[in-house]
């Protein structure tokens, strides 16, 4: 045994890069800010990354043998409490057997992840690792983690990866301080909620529902017309689809959203922008900048080019005779 | 020809394509041809790459890498795939029949008496009704293992509950419009409860996991028990 559960936080559970299983009414899952992924990749050397994402109160862990963790993503406080020594997102480091590691409370985005030097050794189910809760499979027994849990490393400790710092942000999606901005096109429904939905929808500042969850972001504000001016057939759904339900609170999909819905979608969040909805915690404002579908193209060329995937996206393009 | 088949960006990761607008045994298999060609395709033919598609009744989505391509050019490279695609235009004969017993009302259908009220119908003329004819599963959906099946009977058709309940016991046999289903396991849902079954709609540990595949052909049973 290496960590040992003591107390879970508020929702603990173990994700990955998601599963390929849609059709068959499983949600894709997978760490809901996706920005983090190759983060920990780097951190801890592993093309595969897995780790626990932790919710707006993080876990504490008794270190039963002595391992390296690698922390990104929101800041929860992390520490070692005997050492009074900080964990800081954006690193590793060496815990000693017989210690605690904690975390605490968010103090700037909401979510945060925690894993071990060598992974973390849970099965596949249907090609991934990712805790379903929907289907109450996948990850640690299927479920988020609780008091007594033991995680063990997938393959060999690797102590030699302590000390490391990620050079850039600890997440992409860290929200800044105000009302953040979210950038959305068109969806399928525009036309269908009407001019009037869609000029709140845009005007709007909204606020965070703490009834948010791994499922989608649920916003508050003024009252407006909901629905669609027609009867909609259940359609499949995307990650960062704004719904507008009948009572006209907006919900913003995120990684364990329904594969399909029958709610009007009358705006997607562009790519770069749904990491930024998973940061975000109840209370904070978001509000919804209108681009086109190509000028979400270009931002997301833009993140690209801007990452360490460049080598990866020459590569490709060499494959295929076009660079 | 009927319709051209609508082909649109759905986000910048994504399309959406349109064959229809209403619950028709014809578009939904044809749906399912499409999904299946897309999945199947060579990747050495693809001029990007795309995931697994996921059909719903007359619509389905192709998420695709949006670092390869943008959505128009995608939306645009997969309509013209699809309109010179020979999808049959008949339904195929439905593969399979699955027979599920249910307890129909009571504790099991708490909501059969509100049914009946609101059909002008007896509760026994519910579940007969719901029993008398044989669904097609569409697609799966919702959650996991979930299979929208129709055409339930006009008699039986109801919008959803006006407020969903925040907890569905798994096995509930519910209906919703000209809809029915199986809640798999125990989620939030909108539909009234006529029963209960003990069938087991997904176990992950089997192979497949889901009871019902799209194009199945599904018969309920009264279980007097």
């Amino acid at each position: 045994m290496v960590l040992e559960v003591l107390e879970p936080g508020l929702l603990s559970t173990i994700q990955d890069g998601g599963r390929d299983a849609a059709h068959l009414g499983v949600p894709g899952g997978g760490m809901c800010d996706r920005t983090v992924r190759e983060i920990v990749a780097w951190l801890l050397d592993t093309d595969d990354p897995v780790a626990v994402e932790m919710t707006l109160l993080g876990a504490t862990f008794a270190v039963r043998e002595s391992c390296v963790v690698g922390v990104v993503g929101a800041d929860l406080g992390g520490e070692v409490v005997e050492e009074g020594r900080p964990v800081p997102p954006g690193t590793t480091a060496l815990l000693h057997a017989g210690t605690t590691l904690r975390f605490g409370a968010a103090r700037d985005g909401a979510r945060a992840y925690v894993s071990l030097a060598g992974g973390i050794d849970v099965p596949e189910v249907l090609g991934s690792r990712s805790t379903c809760l929907a289907g109450g499979f996948g990850g640690f027994h299927g479920r988020p983690l609780r008091a007594g849990d033991i995680l063990r490393p997938a393959t060999a400790q690797r102590l030699d990866l302590a000390g490391r710092k990620w050079p850039g942000l600890a997440s992409g999606g860290l929200p800044e301080p105000g009302v953040t901005p979210i950038r959305v096109a068109l969806g399928p429904h525009v036309s269908d909620v009407g001019a009037d939905a869609l000029d709140g929808l845009l005007g709007t500042d909204w606020t965070v529902d703490p009834r948010s969850d791994r499922m989608g972001l649920r916003l508050d504000g003024p009252p407006m017309p909901g629905g669609a001016r027609r009867e909609l057939l259940s359609l499949p759904m995307v990650a960062g689809a704004v719904q507008l339900p009948p009572g006209g609170a907006p919900i913003v999909l995120l990684a364990d959203h329904q594969t399909v819905g029958g709610y009007p979608v009358p705006l997607v969040v562009s790519s770069v922008d749904i990491p930024r909805l998973a940061q975000l915690r109840p209370g904070d404002r978001l509000r919804f900048d209108g681009v086109t579908i190509d000028e979400a193209f270009r931002l997301g060329m833009a993140e690209l080019w801007a990452s360490k995937d460049v080598e990866d996206l020459f590569e490709r393009s060499l494959a295929k005779g076009t660079a | 020809m009927a319709d051209r088949v609508r082909v649109e960006p759905y986000g910048d990761a994504a399309v959406l394509v349109t064959l229809g607008d209403t619950i028709d045994l014809d578009v939904n298999r044809r749906v399912h041809a499409i999904a299946q060609y897309l999945d199947a395709m060579d990747e050495g033919l693809k001029d990007f790459t795309w995931g697994s598609s996921v059909p719903a009744y007359a619509s389905l989505l192709i998420p695709f890498d949006r670092w390869e391509v943008s959505a128009h050019e995608a939306a645009q490279y997969f309509q013209e795939l699809i309109d010179e695609l020979d999808i049959g235009r008949e339904a195929e004969a439905l593969s399979r029949t699955v027979e599920i017993a249910v307890r129909y009302g009571g504790e099991d259908g708490s909501d059969l008496l509100d049914v009946s009220e609101r059909t002008g119908l007896t509760p026994s003329q519910v579940s007969e009704a719901h029993a008398s004819v044989d669904y097609a599963c569409f697609f799966l959906g919702f959650a996991p293992g979930f299979g929208y099946l129709g055409v339930l009977p006009a008699e039986l058709e109801l919008p959803r509950r006006g407020e969903p309940r925040t907890r569905v016991p798994a096995g509930s046999v519910a209906i919703a419009g000209r809809q029915t289903a199986v809640y798999p396991s125990a989620t939030p849902g909108g539909w009234h409860l006529i029963g209960r079954t003990e069938a087991v709609l997904w176990d992950v540990q089997r192979e497949p996991p889901a009871l019902l595949a799209p194009g199945d052909r599904v018969r309920f049973v009264a279980d007097r028990r």
